[in-house]
């Protein structure tokens, strides 16, 4: 046991250097999370709808307060019902939409005989965090629901967008045709593929 | 191309419509009830006589359905508080009785027809069960109201 310490310790080590190599990429291009952050609301009949990420909607904090402060524990509970079906069904959309996207660009990637090693490999571990991230998401808010949880969900969601704009940003120099779809796809109904 | 022509084509009956006919209705919730109520059932189709007078029936249906996106998108972002004042708001412009509009909006499900076609699934989803909490929420708070009405 003790002999396999040092290949477990060199493993982590090689990981944690991937992952930072990955998040460098995230923090030069933070600005592009700030997509996800609300417009101000604006009032009279012909406003346009605020463009806001779906996700962001479901899992910012303004409907739990209101709720926790001005409702009954049933209608508490209810609210907690609803929004796990919810948040469930958004992970998991933007987790097959990413897949999507990331199983087209495999496939042209296979075409392509301008390869750049570095970025397809920045790509798919940004791609592998993010699939983590969701799946640990998903189990977190299916055990305990969002509202509980509703902290490190925040945190959670935040750094899952940021992986997708790091995501995108990555697509964007590998891949444009399918970084339009990206585009496309994450706030509508039809998936793409 | 093809979409920026559109945008132009029905520009002036979507302002027509909010100027003349939207402005004039009490709150988003009021505009959303309204617009669904032009679409016809069986083919999905917007109607309004006045609209397809000024401009055509085709460009009058396009700009029904713009509209009715729009508002539907804004009903969708605005907050849980905000949607039960819009529901409210819209409640006591109807000359019912506020329990059995709710009563009958629960029982019957009758918000799914406002929801534009082709809209977002998920949006969907998120309108659906913010209207169900704000019918809850408005139902437990006309308990307490009803109460005090027969007391006295």
């Amino acid at each position: 046991m003790s002999q396999l310490l040092p290949y477990v310790g060199l493993g982590l080590l090689f990981l944690v250097v991937l992952g930072l190599w990955v998040r460098q990429s995230f923090v030069t291009r933070a600005g592009r999370a700030e997509l996800l952050v609300p417009r101000q609301h604006r009032s009279g009949v012909g406003r346009a709808a605020p463009l806001r990420d779906l996700g962001e909607r479901i899992f910012g904090p303004e409907d739990w307060d209101f709720v926790s402060r001005d409702t009954s524990s049933e209608i508490q509970r209810m609210f907690q019902r609803e929004r796990t079906i919810l948040a469930l069904a958004w992970l998991r959309r933007t987790r097959m939409r990413t897949s999507q996207v990331m199983r087209a660009h495999v496939v042209a990637a296979r075409q392509s005989e301008d390869l750049q090693l570095a970025t397809e490999i920045r790509l798919a571990l940004s791609y592998l965090l993010f699939l983590i991230l969701c799946d640990f998401l998903i189990g977190l808010i299916w055990l305990r629901g969002p509202v509980r949880t509703r902290r490190i969900v925040r945190q959670g969601f935040h750094w899952a967008a940021g992986l997708r704009a790091t995501f995108e940003q990555l697509m964007a120099i590998v891949d444009p045709a399918n970084r339009r779809a990206l585009d496309v796809g994450f706030n509508q109904g039809t998936a793409q593929s | 191309m093809s979409y920026q022509a559109r945008r132009i084509d029905d520009e002036p009956a979507v302002t027509d419509l909010r100027n003349r006919t939207l402005s004039k209705l009490p709150g988003d919730f009021s505009r959303l009830v309204f617009l669904a109520s032009t679409r016809d059932y069986n083919t999905g189709q917007y109607y309004h006589d006045g609209l397809a007078f000024h401009f055509s029936e085709k460009i009058a249906s396009q700009a029904l359905g713009k509209c009715h996106k729009e508002i539907f998108d804004r009903l969708v972002y605005c907050t849980l508080e905000e949607l039960i004042e819009e529901l409210r708001s819209y409640i006591s412009s109807t000359d019912e009785k506020t329990e059995d509009v709710l009563k009958s909006w629960k029982q019957l499900e009758s918000y799914r027809v406002t929801i534009p076609s082709e809209c977002d699934e998920l949006a969907v989803g998120l309108f659906v069960s913010n209207v169900k909490m704000a019918l809850a929420i408005l139902q437990t708070r006309q308990k307490p109201a009803s109460q005090d009405e027969q007391s006295a």
